[in-house]
């Protein structure tokens, strides 16, 4: 077994380790909030804001409608935002990965 | 101890799941509203149907009230009426391709990582499609559609939460669930706890999870086929089952992605095709549609008399605008929050999703599927909506809530009409294809639920717990061929069972229960030093407990105390309708006698559970059984503390972020 030969708490300690622990929980954790609390602007604004939804912006189509849009958009963002930055995580990884081989 | 505590709970879930799917039937009652004298004065032209069961409530939502009135061009009730032999060919020949992949599959499965995880051999980019497919139920493909083309853009908000669940998939879970775990939930959250507990009660969350799921699903695709094929119940029942069973006994995990991938493919064609056939009807042009839509004199009128029940329309009110507008199907703002919350975090404990991440080789791999589904996902929900619009502005709402009174029937309506309509060869080609792609859509979900089930017993039970992880590769494809057989004979029976009861709690109640105890699971182990055994299984039992009971006194469950309520007001309105010496239709006496009979029947009767009014508000619990299970995790953590638990978080962590000892972790 490959797990065997790593000394787990030493990889903790190295410090590449936990540049990219750092980077890795503040990206992820950060987009993960930012992300939800705009999802949830939508039952929330629904509910208590129905008139909001009811603005007329383009034609007879709404803000409600255009909101539910925005959804797709901020999640396609966030998708391909990480997709780019997760591969700067990947390098990090593999450069940690051959430190401590 | 730990074995009987275990019998003690899975007894108790079992106990649970045949209580929630032991309700009888909701049963529409009639409503005063479509036989009042006042509509009828203000509709004389038109037919008031009497409210009757809704014939197929695959989305979990059908549930329409009010009576629907039915324009004058379709007074006889419609139906669905498939080519009986176009329909038949299509679905022996999507039987025919899956079974193809199976025998393909049959002979590459050798090894438990084959049977669970397809050996890992499966690339992001097929990963990304079968994960989409998985969230492409009958429900999202039928049901939300037939929502949209009754109640407009409430319809379209329902697409959201699918859709937005990537992402908490695609930051948090998907990559670290792929480094730290082999197969199923039982082994991401065994490594640093101890693994016996822990596996058992993953394994009663996974079985009560899936199973909810899987009886939801069978019950609607026996309804589905009936209405389709004109087979009756059982035998579409048994079918689904028996090719379920087929795919995952012989194909393993690799069947069943490969079964998901196809249907993804020919699901997304369908809807595209029909999107665009919908759109250029409108020319192309988004805002001729809309404009359309909203100027519809059927969708006005729908609104007007079926939703809103103004009799006399409200001067200046412009009611195909209100179409556009949130509130004519969720009204109640907590529950739209609540179910945000299940679906949010549901969907990444859901064990047959969960499952999905082992197939690929490594994170990068699972990180890409969940890209590519969340695209293929998007640009279904979206087309979903273009289509749903579509079938409000092109087939009217009153025919189709006369023909399905939750709209379930809309998209194969809306095809048949694209393809030229009733009895032309494009319609029924066009409405035979939607018809066996629905048939794909049930086959695919219901065999990654068995699979997902069945590893859960074999793998964590039986193979973890029983043999204490001895088992040669030979004899653990076995038992897990034997439990998927076993899962699926109970699916059957089940699904037999629940022909006439209501299912459609169990999705919410599915997803509740993944929200609420697996995902805080998954995450503190994942993600917080102390979390250790007591955490997790106060996290999974207080997080399913309560769910499940919460949904046991919501408004759900069918309470014959208020059936018997609106029986009496159509009795009473119908009655005082008789004393004026106005002569009764004939289906004013059909509604009559049928709400006496019901008032008989169901006063002073009670739920399941001995109530007579829910004392829940909500249909969904997870705003308030996610933070009881993420207080039960926090709380049973800290009050066990565990050493061991504590100091091996470094190599869990090291595991989730690097994916260092991966080899490690999924050799055998």
């Amino acid at each position: 077994m490959a797990g065997a030969t790593i000394n787990w708490s030493e990889v903790a300690q190295h410090p590449k380790y936990i540049e990219l622990k750092n980077r890795k929980r503040n990206f992820l954790f950060g987009w993960w909030i930012a992300a939800s609390i705009y999802y949830f602007m939508l039952p929330i604004l629904a509910g208590y804001a129905p008139d909001l939804f009811k603005v007329k912006v383009v034609g007879v189509i709404n803000f409600g409608y255009l909101f539910i849009l925005s959804q797709f958009v901020v999640a396609f963002f966030v998708a391909i935002y990480y997709t780019r930055v997760a591969n700067d995580f990947d390098r990090l990884t593999n450069e940690l990965v051959k430190a401590v081989q | 101890m730990v074995k009987r505590t275990l019998v003690a709970i899975s007894l108790m879930l079992a106990a649970a799941t045949a209580t929630v799917a032991a309700e009888p039937a909701k049963q529409a009652p009639a409503t005063p509203a479509a036989s009042t004298p006042a509509a009828q004065a203000a509709a004389p032209a038109q037919t008031a149907q009497a409210a009757t069961p809704s014939a197929a409530a695959i989305t979990a939502k059908a549930l329409v009230p009010g009576a629907a009135v039915a324009p004058a061009k379709a007074a006889a009730p419609a139906k669905v009426k498939p080519n009986r032999a176009i329909t038949m060919t299509m679905f022996l020949a999507i039987i025919g391709v899956t079974i193809c992949v199976v025998v393909w599959a049959a002979k590459r499965t050798t090894s438990a990582a084959d049977f669970y995880a397809a050996g890992g051999g499966i690339t992001g980019f097929q990963n990304g499609w079968a994960i989409a497919g998985d969230y492409m139920s009958a429900a999202s493909f039928l049901g939300m559609s037939g929502l949209i083309s009754l109640y407009g853009i409430d319809g379209f908000m329902y697409a959201v939460g699918p859709m937005f669940s990537f992402i908490a998939i695609l930051l948090v879970v998907a990559e670290p669930c792929r480094n730290a775990g082999r197969y199923t939930l039982g082994d991401i959250l065994s490594f640093r706890a101890a693994p016996r507990t822990v596996r058992g009660v993953a394994a009663i969350s996974t079985v009560t999870v899936s199973l909810f799921y899987l009886i939801a699903q069978m019950v609607g695709a026996g309804k589905l086929m009936q209405v389709l094929l004109d087979i009756p119940y059982r035998v579409s029942v048994i079918g689904v089952g028996v090719l379920m069973v087929g795919y995952v006994v012989f194909g393993g995990m690799k069947a069943t992605t490969w079964v998901q991938i196809i249907k993804a493919g020919l699901l997304m064609s369908g809807t595209v095709l029909l999107a665009i056939l919908v759109m250029a009807k409108a020319g192309m042009n988004p805002f001729r549609f809309f404009d359309a839509v909203v100027n519809s004199q059927f969708i006005q009128e729908h609104v007007r008399m079926n939703v809103l029940k103004d009799a006399v329309p409200k001067p200046g009110f412009h009611y195909g605008q209100r179409f556009m507008e949130p509130g004519l199907f969720l009204k109640n703002p907590l529950d739209q929050i609540s179910l945000g919350i299940a679906w949010a975090l549901g969907a990444a404990g859901l064990p047959h999703i969960l499952m999905r991440f082992f197939t690929v080789p490594n994170a990068q791999q699972a990180r890409k599927s969940i890209v590519i589904a969340l695209f293929i996902n998007s640009t279904f929900f979206f087309l979903i909506n273009l289509i749903g619009f579509g079938a409000a502005l092109y087939l009217t709402p009153q025919l189709i809530s006369s023909v399905d009174k939750g709209g379930n029937m809309a998209t194969l309506l809306l095809a048949q009409q694209m393809g030229g309509g009733a009895g032309s060869i494009g319609g029924d080609l066009f409405l035979a294809f939607i018809c066996a792609v629905a048939f794909a859509t049930i086959l695919a979900v219901v065999s990654g639920l068995v699979l997902a089930a069945s590893a859960a017993i074999a793998h964590d039970v039986y193979v973890n717990i029983i043999k204490n992880g001895q088992a040669d590769q030979h004899t653990q494809v076995r038992t897990a061929k034997i439990t998927s057989l076993c899962v699926g004979i109970i699916a059957i029976c089940l699904g037999l069972a629940a022909e006439k009861e209501n299912v459609v709690a169990l999705v919410a109640l599915a997803f509740a229960v993944a929200a609420s105890g697996n995902f805080p699971a998954i995450m503190l182990s994942l993600f917080w030093k102390r979390f250790n055994t007591a955490g997790i299984v106060g996290a999974i039992v207080v997080g399913t407990v309560s769910a499940i009971g919460l949904v046991l006194v919501s408004p759900n469950m069918t309470y014959p105390q208020k059936i018997a309520d609106d029986a009496k007001k159509v009795i009473v309105a119908l009655e005082k309708k008789q004393a004026t010496g106005a002569v009764l239709t004939e289906k004013d006496v059909t509604a009559l006698d049928k709400a006496r009979a019901d008032f008989k029947k169901n006063e002073g009767g009670t739920s399941m559970v001995g109530l007579k009014a829910p004392l829940f508000p909500l249909k969904n619990p997870a705003i308030v059984s996610l933070p009881l299970g993420l207080f039960a995790a926090v709380f049973g953590a800290l009050a066990f503390r565990n050493r061991r638990a504590e100091d091996m978080f470094d190599e869990v962590e090291v595991r989730q972020i690097t994916g260092l000892g991966i080899s490690g972790a999924s050799d055998h």
